[in-house]
């Protein structure tokens, strides 16, 4: 994922001389070749994440197109006002690309874990959330948005998928039919959630899956493909490397909000995850499996 | 010529009381504290350079100065802080007239970095002015701008600080000359009250060809020119006076 980062920014900036990169002191080895090929355009800003973004929105006054890029909770929480005041109060065109999605980084514990970084974001005007969890997803959005004008965040994270999957800005893609339960899944658990919908297709138990690489905005056709869903099987489950507050439970809770359903959310609850170890352990801890979907799908009565 | 502006200054002063009474609303002080400096620049700055207010409180005195100088209209200052209005308590970006959004501190100054930055890196002529507070010399992004603009080699930003003592209370912004110098950068003590003197300081030629970026520490009086506020600057720091202070005002204003 992070490679494809590299390889579709030193494309694209190569094509488009707006594109200026300021990076937070990490992945220096993974953009040599952006720094050396339009040393002019790329700026390592050291461990000042809140002049930072500012910075980048001054650049984004004058025509530019920045990315900005480190670690997620480095450039979200830490410098939410700065994203807020500066990006999208100003409606300013920076991209945001972090790496180091919800638990990745595990063994360093609960200061580089971010799980709240899509609910705070979800909450402000003009902002938009791309999820991509696939070389290929990434590549495809951010060529298609990153010059959109509006202020943007890439979640990237660090384990990807095999599916074939098709994204479109602002799209939902329906990965699997079915008839009993709306399973809607973001990041890499897009996987767990096709590989429980095969197995449970088997028992009788048959799913849609739907996909969602663009967190905000979501089209309005997509949301009509979402409420045509919960209104069928009237059950969804939701699966997120994410805080279960503010993130994708939520957002599908607001688009079905006509609609009479039952809602089971696997996600990170409301909690500091203090272990260490590997991100499948905490993966497992938390029931973000195939397993830990297809238990609480057999329990969902 | 001297006669010339104290008349503009005495006008535009009479214009920030005015506003902030018809709002009930608005920080006068501050805007007087920043009126000669606001002036100096909107006067001198051609159309290349741009100007960027970080400490946005002091938005009555920068939309009465604009006002004066023809960038907004004046009746327009009427409806200041009014619901419908543009010119809010703080400014907002507005392509022509406000290049920034503010009023969190220590945000106007990073983006003037990056717009100084932009600049650079499109090789356009001119400079960057950005005027902020000794007060919000507090925020760490202050200095994380400060860091990056030596390092970046931004020697077309010019940060005017208006240093007005209101930090008394505080843990204050001392020996802010001697921080800027200390972060590399070329720094130099004004009367901000002097229009003469910071024209000369930052707009004489010499001004212009810096290697490094320039500060000026400007020092002001908070609420200059009316001496109730110059005497108690925290009762007044976000006040409307009534209508009779500001019958008062009037007549040491254009005494």
């Amino acid at each position: 994922m992070r490679k494809q980062f590299a390889k579709t920014i030193f494309e694209v900036g190569g094509l488009d001389k707006r594109l200026t990169v300021l990076i937070g002191d990490i992945s220096h080895f993974l953009l040599r070749d952006i720094e050396s090929n339009y040393p002019s355009r790329f700026f390592n800003m050291g461990m000042a994440e809140q002049a930072m973004m500012s910075v980048a929105s001054g650049l984004a006054i004058n025509g530019l197109i920045p990315v900005v890029h480190s670690i997620a909770p480095f450039v979200t929480e830490r410098c939410f006002e700065q994203i807020k005041d500066d990006l999208c109060y100003q409606n300013l065109g920076v991209n945001i690309i972090s790496v180091g999605s919800a638990f990745d980084y595990a063994s360093l514990g609960c200061t580089h874990h971010c799980y709240d970084d899509i609910a705070i974001l979800r909450t402000l005007p003009n902002m938009q959330i791309i999820y991509p969890s696939a070389p290929h997803e990434f590549d495809i959005l951010f060529r298609e948005s990153y010059a959109n004008g509006k202020p943007k965040y890439f979640r990237l994270p660090a384990k990807t998928h095999n599916l074939s999957t098709k994204p479109k800005f602002g799209e939902v893609e329906k990965l699997h039919d079915g008839e009993c339960v709306t399973l809607v899944a973001v990041g890499p658990q897009i996987q767990n959630a096709y590989d429980a919908a095969i197995e449970l297709a088997r028992e009788g138990i048959s799913c849609d899956v739907l996909h969602l690489t663009t967190i905000k905005p979501i089209s309005e056709n997509s949301k009509k493909i979402i409420v045509e869903s919960v209104s069928k099987t009237q059950r969804v489950v939701t699966v997120e490397e994410s805080s279960i507050l503010g993130g994708i439970a939520d957002e599908i809770a607001n688009i079905a909000y006509d609609v009479k359903f039952r809602h089971r959310r696997i996600g990170i609850q409301d909690k500091f995850m203090l272990n260490y170890g590997k991100y499948d352990e905490h993966c497992k801890a938390n029931g973000l499996t195939k397993e830990g979907i297809i238990k609480i799908i057999h329990e969902f009565k | 010529m001297e006669i010339d502006y104290i008349k503009d200054l005495k006008q535009i002063r009479w214009d920030i009381v005015k506003m902030v009474h018809h709002a009930k609303e608005g920080h006068i002080p501050s805007g007087l504290s920043v009126l000669e400096i606001l002036y100096a620049i909107y006067k001198n700055k051609n159309k290349e350079d741009s100007f960027f207010l970080s400490k946005g409180h002091a938005s009555a005195g920068l939309y009465a100065v604009l006002a004066h100088f023809g960038i907004l209209k004046k009746e327009e200052l009427d409806s200041f802080c009014d619901y419908d209005s543009w010119l809010g308590g703080h400014p907002h970006r507005k392509e022509g007239c406000f290049m920034n959004s503010s009023g969190s501190l220590g945000h106007g100054f990073p983006i003037a970095a990056g717009f100084a930055l932009s600049k650079k890196i499109k090789e356009e002529p001119g400079r960057v002015f950005c005027l902020v507070g000794d007060g919000e010399c507090n925020e760490g992004s202050i200095w994380e701008t400060a860091m990056y603009a030596e390092q970046l080699k931004l020697s077309n930003l010019v940060c005017v600080v208006d240093d007005n003592n209101s930090q008394i209370r505080a843990k204050i912004s001392t020996n802010l000359v001697e921080k800027f110098r200390a972060f590399g950068w070329e720094a130099q003590e004004v009367d901000g009250h002097n229009i003469p003197d910071i024209e000369s300081l930052i707009f004489k030629d010499s001004a212009k060809v810096y290697s490094k970026p320039f500060c000026v520490v400007a020092r002001t009086i908070k609420g200059k020119g009316i001496k109730a506020m110059e005497d108690d600057m925290f009762s007044w720091h976000h006040k409307a006076p009534t209508d009779d202070e500001l019958e008062k005002f009037k007549a040491e204003i254009f005494k």
